[in-house]
C-alpha cells in the first residue's frame, strides 16, 4: 500500500474512533488497538504505543478545559497518580516482555476480555450526584483531600471529602496496569475508584479521571518509547485523528450524545473484542 | 469557575478545605494546552515532511519496529531537525507530548511548594520521580528482557 494512502486511512479511522468514542462517553482509545491490529495488521506492542500517545493527547484536550473550569481536583488527582504511574510502568513492561517472548496471543485474549468487561462497566449506575455522609479517613484528612465546587444545576456550593483512600489506591494501581498494558485510558476503573471508593461527586470524579489519564498514559508510553515501540509514522496520524475526532464529538455536536450512539459504539467494541479473542486462539 | 458572573455566591469557609490559588489552575491548564498545541503542530509538520520526502516508502518500511531509534540521542535529534528530516520532527512531537503531563506534574509541585503544603509537595515530587523512573530505568531495563 502507498504510504500516503496508509497515513490517510489511519487518520480517517482514528478520527471516526475518536468522534464516536467521545459521543459514546468511553473515549476512542478503547478501539484504537483492535483497529490497528485487526485492520492494519500492526504488531500488538506498536499499536499499544500509538494508542497510549493518542489517549495522552485526547485527554489533554478535555483535561485543560476541566482544569480551567475548576472541576478537576488537582490535589486528589496527583495523590492517586502515586498508584496509577507504577501500575502503568508495570503494565507497559509486561506487554513488552510478553511480546518479546512471542506471547502476543495472551495479550490479544486479555485485551478482548478487558474490552468485553468495559461493556457492563459503562452501564454501571453512577453513585449519587453528590454523596452525603462521607467519612474521610486518616490519609484523606492528613493530605486535605477535600474540596468545594459550585454546582450549577443544584445552584449551590458543594463540599466533598474523600474516603477509603487505601482502597482507591488499590483500584488505581489496577487501572494503571490495564492502561499501561493496552494503551487505553481505563476510565471505567478510574471512575470506580473516584466514585465508589473515595465517594467524590460525579462531576469531580469525571474531570479528575480525565486529568489523570494523561500522566498514566505518559508513564506507559515512556516505557514503550525507550524499549523501541513508538513508531511516529503510525503514532502521528492516529493521535491527530483521535484528538480531532474527540474534539469534534465533544465541542461541535454535544447534542448527539445519546444512548443510540453509545449502543452502536458498544456493538463495535464487542465485535472487535471477539475478533481479538478469536485471533488469540488462532481462529482468525 | 466563573466568579465574574455575579450570580455565584462566595464559597463556604471550610477549615479543612485548602484551595490552590486560581493562578495554579490557570497555569496547569495553560501548560496542557501549550504542550498539546506544540505536539499537534509538530506531528502535522513532521508527517507532511515525511510524506513529501519519502513518497516511495513502502508500508512495511514505515511499519518497522523503531524508526525513531536514531533520534533518541539528543545531538542526533538536533542534527536530524537541522536537516529537516520528517522522522526527527515527529520524534520531537512525541517528546513534547510525553513531556506535557510531566510538566503539568512539576507545575503542580511548584504551587504546592509555594503554598507551603509540604505533604502534597512530596506526593507530587514522588509522581515526577516515578515518571523519570519509567523513562530512564524501566524502559531501558525491559529492552534487555525476553
Amino acid at each position: 500500500m502507498d504510504i500516503l494512502l496508509y497515513a490517510v486511512l489511519l487518520l480517517v479511522l482514528a478520527t471516526a474512533a475518536g468522534f464516536l468514542g467521545s459521543l459514546a462517553g468511553l473515549g476512542g482509545g478503547v478501539v484504537i488497538v483492535p483497529i490497528l491490529v485487526i485492520l492494519f495488521r500492526i504488531p500488538f506492542v506498536i499499536a499499544v504505543g500509538a494508542s497510549a500517545i493518542s489517549v495522552l493527547a485526547t485527554s489533554t484536550t478535555a483535561g485543560a478545559a476541566y482544569v480551567h473550569d475548576h472541576l478537576t481536583d488537582v490535589r486528589i488527582g496527583m495523590f492517586l497518580e502515586i498508584a496509577t504511574v507504577p501500575g502503568a510502568l508495570a503494565g507497559a513492561a509486561l506487554t513488552v516482555y510478553l511480546s518479546r517472548l512471542d506471547l502476543d496471543p495472551i495479550l490479544l485474549i486479555t485485551l478482548g476480555v478487558v474490552l468485553l468487561a468495559t461493556v457492563p462497566g459503562s452501564f454501571l449506575h453512577r453513585s449519587e450526584e453528590v454523596p452525603e455522609g462521607v467519612v474521610p479517613d486518616r490519609t484523606s484528612r492528613w493530605l486535605h483531600l477535600a474540596g468545594t465546587y459550585f454546582d450549577r444545576r443544584l445552584r449551590r456550593w458543594v463540599t466533598y471529602r474523600a474516603a477509603k483512600t487505601r482502597q482507591a489506591l488499590g483500584v488505581m494501581f489496577s487501572a494503571g496496569l490495564v492502561a499501561g498494558m493496552f494503551g487505553i485510558g481505563s476510565g471505567v476503573l478510574k471512575v470506580l475508584a473516584l466514585d465508589r471508593a473515595l465517594r467524590l461527586p460525579m462531576k469531580i470524579s469525571t474531570a479528575t479521571s480525565n486529568f489523570m489519564i494523561g500522566v498514566t498514559a505518559a508513564a506507559g508510553a515512556s516505557v514503550l518509547l525507550t524499549a523501541g515501540y513508538i513508531n511516529p509514522v503510525i503514532v502521528a496520524p492516529v493521535a491527530l485523528g483521535t484528538t480531532a475526532g474527540s474534539f469534534l464529538g465533544s465541542r461541535i455536536l454535544p447534542g448527539l450524545s445519546n444512548r443510540l450512539i453509545r449502543d452502536v459504539f458498544l456493538v463495535i467494541l464487542v465485535v472487535l473484542a471477539i475478533e481479538l479473542i478469536l485471533r488469540g486462539f488462532g481462529y482468525a | 469557575m466563573n466568579h465574574e458572573t455575579g450570580s455565584i455566591p462566595p464559597p463556604p469557609q471550610e477549615p479543612d478545605v485548602l484551595r490552590l490559588p486560581v493562578d495554579a489552575y490557570i497555569m496547569v491548564s495553560r501548560v496542557l494546552r501549550t504542550g498539546l498545541a506544540a505536539g499537534v503542530a509538530l506531528f502535522l509538520l513532521g508527517l507532511a515532511t515525511y510524506l513529501v520526502r519519502h513518497p516511495a516508502t513502502s508500508v512495511s518500511q514505515a511499519d518497522r519496529t523503531n524508526p525513531l531509534l536514531p533520534f533518541l540521542n539528543f545531538s542526533d535529534l538536533l542534527h536530524g531537525l537541522a536537516q529537516g528530516q520528517g522522522l526527527a520532527i515527529l520524534t520531537l512531537g512525541v517528546f513534547v507530548l510525553l513531556a506535557t503531563p510531566v510538566a503539568r506534574v512539576l507545575t503542580g509541585w511548584y504551587y504546592f511548594h509555594r503554598e507551603g503544603e509540604v505533604a502534597m509537595g512530596v506526593v507530587t515530587l514522588a509522581v515526577f520521580l516515578l515518571l523519570l523512573l519509567g523513562l530512564f530505568v524501566v524502559g531501558p531495563l525491559v529492552t534487555h528482557l525476553g
